[in-house]
């Protein structure tokens, strides 16, 4: 029995190790896509032409393609461009982070769009006869609502990304996936899958809690 | 004195051209009602008068100040200072589902006018009051009625101290039963010398608390007077056609009480 403990602490201590990569990752992405996303959101409703076709064809293409190409992309495919390549070499995870944060930018970019649209035009006339300018409205009375429109379908993108962030080990990073795997090719015992698959439950069952109360906040 | 002067306004969507050289003037203190069917044009007029609709051309000079001048409009924060002059009320409220009613109250003031925590909160519960709704203060929109989400939007435009209110059917919207409740928080308005323009179906209150009545058809104002000129002794064939269409209608539902005194 005891043999058992040692066994599975011998295996577990690195992979705790690699969830501090892989929320490393996760948290990276989230602050930064976000963010991001909504500015996409807002180009894509521009009224100049140029922004707002660069804004849905970035969505377009970053959509229509793997999450995986993408990260082999960024990490070894953009040092190679000519003229910028040069500027373009990245650490494993910074890479990782960049990839990351640039495919989630556009789906949330489309979440965000949906949200603003299950705003009604009266909203923005109310704000408009009340005096408010046009980012007062934004921030004061339709950002706040288009969250809370938004939140499902966030939470259900965040777990996702967690699980995603397993992707990063075609580039080496170090995160829980790839210690599970040395575990397993070095004992020859498939144990290992189960305790990282444990350990991807458990940051989804807290993301799963924490959006369950940012939804009863915002409720309204 | 003229508070809102419109002269040769045009507007059209496309091919449909929605007002077609409208002219009035209302006074300060007036009570102007604009009747009419469904499509002829009343919520477009009344849109433009506070530029949530773009006008073609033609003048519209609110308190001298013109916001549209042979069809041009001046900068944008000129249209500001001019619209922050009028309040509006929505057929839909259009309250901010998100706040609170007194959050919905005090934004505007807050945030446009920067105005002082204490006085705001003051004036909020003053409004509140007067339409009847203190202790709702701290309710969320979606629990109220629409009678009561209706004297909220009221007492929302009110907070910004307006000269001109302007109403967009604001009852269209609600429960036979409930009309009275936010019509007689028009006619105390009324009462002390607001300054407001109605686009409504309600003819009892054209009738009686209006002093002036405009009827539109098809894009321009066939007939305007006094309520006695419009309802008694209506010249135009269109007009009186309306009229028995619309009485003989509400004839059909239980007839309405005013219950002034509960909310004044």
């Amino acid at each position: 029995m005891s043999d058992f403990y040692i066994y599975l602490s011998n295996i577990t201590v690195p992979m705790l190790q690699g969830m501090v990569i892989t929320l490393s990752v996760f948290a990276v992405t989230i602050v930064c896509s976000l963010p991001l996303g909504f500015m996409f959101t807002l180009m894509a409703r521009s009224r100049i032409a140029p922004v707002k076709s660069f804004a849905k064809g970035y969505i377009y293409v970053v959509r229509g393609t793997p999450l995986l190409l993408q990260i082999m992309f960024v990490y070894f495919g953009l040092p190679l461009l000519p003229v910028v390549g040069d500027y373009l070499v990245f650490e494993r995870f910074t890479a990782a982070c960049i990839a990351f944060c640039m495919n989630y930018a556009a789906y949330f970019a489309e979440i965000f769009r949906g949200g603003l649209l299950a705003i009604d035009k009266g909203q923005y006339e109310a704000a408009k006869v009340l005096g408010l300018t046009k980012i007062e409205t934004m921030t004061r009375v339709v950002i706040p609502q288009m969250i809370r429109v938004c939140l499902p379908a966030i939470s259900n993108e965040t777990i996702t990304l967690v699980k995603d962030t397993a992707l990063v080990t075609v580039i080496g990073v170090a995160e829980i996936l790839h210690y599970a795997k040395t575990s397993v090719n070095r004992d020859g015992d498939t144990f290992a899958f189960l305790v990282a698959g444990a350990l991807y439950l458990l940051i989804n069952f807290v993301i799963t809690m924490v959006f369950k109360k940012l939804e009863n906040k915002y409720e309204f | 004195m003229e508070i809102i002067k419109v002269n040769q306004l045009n507007k059209s969507f496309g091919n449909n051209h929605v007002l077609k050289d409208i002219s009035f003037t209302v006074n300060k203190g007036d009570v102007m009602a604009i009747i009419g069917s469904s499509g002829s044009g009343k919520s477009t007029l009344l849109r433009c008068l506070i530029d949530l609709e773009k006008a073609d051309s033609g003048d519209i000079i609110m308190e001298g100040k013109p916001l549209l001048k042979d069809g041009v409009y001046p900068s944008a924060p000129e249209i500001r200072t001019i619209i922050m002059k009028m309040g509006m009320v929505f057929q839909h409220f259009n309250l901010f589902p998100h706040l609170t009613v007194r959050q919905n109250l005090e934004l505007a003031p807050k945030v446009v006018k920067k105005e002082e925590v204490v006085a705001m909160n003051t004036r909020a519960e003053a409004y509140l009051n007067k339409v009847g709704l203190l202790d709702r203060i701290d309710a969320m929109p979606s629990t109220l009625s629409g009678g009561e989400k209706q004297r909220v939007a009221i007492a929302r435009a009110l907070m910004m101290n307006p000269d001109i209110l302007l109403f967009d059917e604001p009852t269209s919207a609600l429960d036979p039963e409930l009309t009275g409740e936010v019509l007689s928080v028009m006619q105390s308005l009324a009462n002390e010398h607001m300054t407001m323009v109605v686009v409504t179906h309600e003819m009892g209150f054209a009738r009686e608390v209006a002093n002036k009545v405009v009827f539109m058809d098809s894009g321009t104002i066939l007939e305007e007077g006094t309520p006695e000129d419009i309802f008694i002794h209506p010249k135009e064939k269109r007009t009186q056609a309306f009229l028995s269409s619309i009485l003989r209608d509400q004839k059909k539902k239980a007839p309405k009480k005013y219950r002034l005194k509960k909310y004044c």
